[in-house]
């Protein structure tokens, strides 16, 4: 697999989704993990664990960054074993109130298990953020196993 | 020269739900026409049974035969477009929801698109616009209790050349 697509509509507006996937605050309410950057291009990003460990489990660069629509960034491992992988987010308000939101794994040629890995977590991210802004609840999913990974 | 391909198309979600109530939400027409843009599905649920989705209007859109009916986990059929121009020569597709249980009180719903019969690769961008948005309505609606109203999302440019080459 050379690209991972996943598309939600998320009763919210942009901004708040935006906020969701950048603010530390939101992320650990709906994510294990939470992200930890200033948001400039050209920035580093940190993909830290949930936990009080703060480990970062995942970091990169912002290779473009325009809020509250737009955010990609490069996906590598901390020991650098692979080449990274890229992930968009594209945040686009599809009628009033209702945001699609579509995120890009790409670039995942040399990481087939990152690919495997991402591929279950993504639905898990995006359902319980989808959940986490239109009801205020998120589920406990993350011990489920991942019949694709 | 078309490029034709048998890839399928998988969409995952997790909602706080029971498989029961996810069930009736995709085998019943009051639920379905309140998230599926409208449509009115019809059933009869055992294997060799017709399945149908009927456009808000009653005219039939998609048909097929029941091929797996486990309540409360399985749902498998084949997809027959009857009704949107370019596409009922299509060969049949393959489309099945599985109920998962995903934690305490969280399942999770598979949604999967086959093509057994290889089919041109433009085509492949109706299903992948479109289940999102009717599944992400289906998990509001069943967490909410809100009635979403998502209009279906415009096919890919790709499809819409493909249909308009194939319509009559």
């Amino acid at each position: 697999m050379s690209a991972y697509v996943y598309v939600t509509y998320i009763y919210a507006t942009p901004q708040k989704v935006w906020d969701a996937i950048t603010k530390p605050e939101f992320a650990r309410q709906y994510w294990l993990h939470y992200n930890v950057s200033d948001w400039k291009k050209g920035s580093r990003w940190e993909h830290r664990n949930g936990d009080d460990s703060g480990t970062v489990m995942i970091d990169g660069t912002v290779l473009e960054c325009d809020p509250p629509h737009k955010l990609v960034m490069t996906w590598t491992r901390p020991d650098r074993s692979k080449e990274p992988s890229r992930v968009t987010f594209d945040i686009a308000e599809y009628n009033a109130g209702l945001v699609c939101l579509t995120v890009t794994h790409d670039q995942l040629e040399h990481d087939p298990a990152m690919a495997a890995s991402i591929s279950g977590g993504w639905p898990k991210v995006l359902s319980n953020l989808k959940s986490l802004l239109e009801n205020g609840k998120t589920e406990n999913i993350w011990l489920t196993k991942n019949k694709e990974g | 020269m078309a490029k034709l391909t048998t890839e399928s198309t998988v969409y995952v979600t997790y909602i706080a739900t029971t498989p029961e109530k996810c069930w009736a939400a995709l085998t019943q027409s009051e639920f379905s026409r309140q998230y599926f843009f409208g449509q009115i599905i019809e059933g009869d649920w055992r294997q060799g049974g017709r399945i149908r989705y009927r456009m808000p209007d009653g005219s039939e859109h998609i048909e097929g035969e029941i091929l797996a009916c486990e309540p409360p986990r399985l749902l498998r059929f084949t997809w027959r477009i009857v009704s949107m121009a370019g596409l009922t020569h299509l060969p049949e597709a393959i489309v099945s929801y599985r109920i998962e249980d995903a934690g305490e009180g969280v399942i999770r719903l598979t949604m999967l698109e086959e093509h057994p019969t290889p089919i041109d690769e433009r085509l492949l961008g109706g299903g992948r616009s479109g289940w999102p948005a009717i599944l992400s309505g289906l998990k509001s609606l069943l967490e909410t209790g809100a009635v979403p109203k998502i209009a279906p999302p415009t096919p890919p440019q790709e499809m819409l050349d493909y249909m308009k080459e194939h319509s009559a």
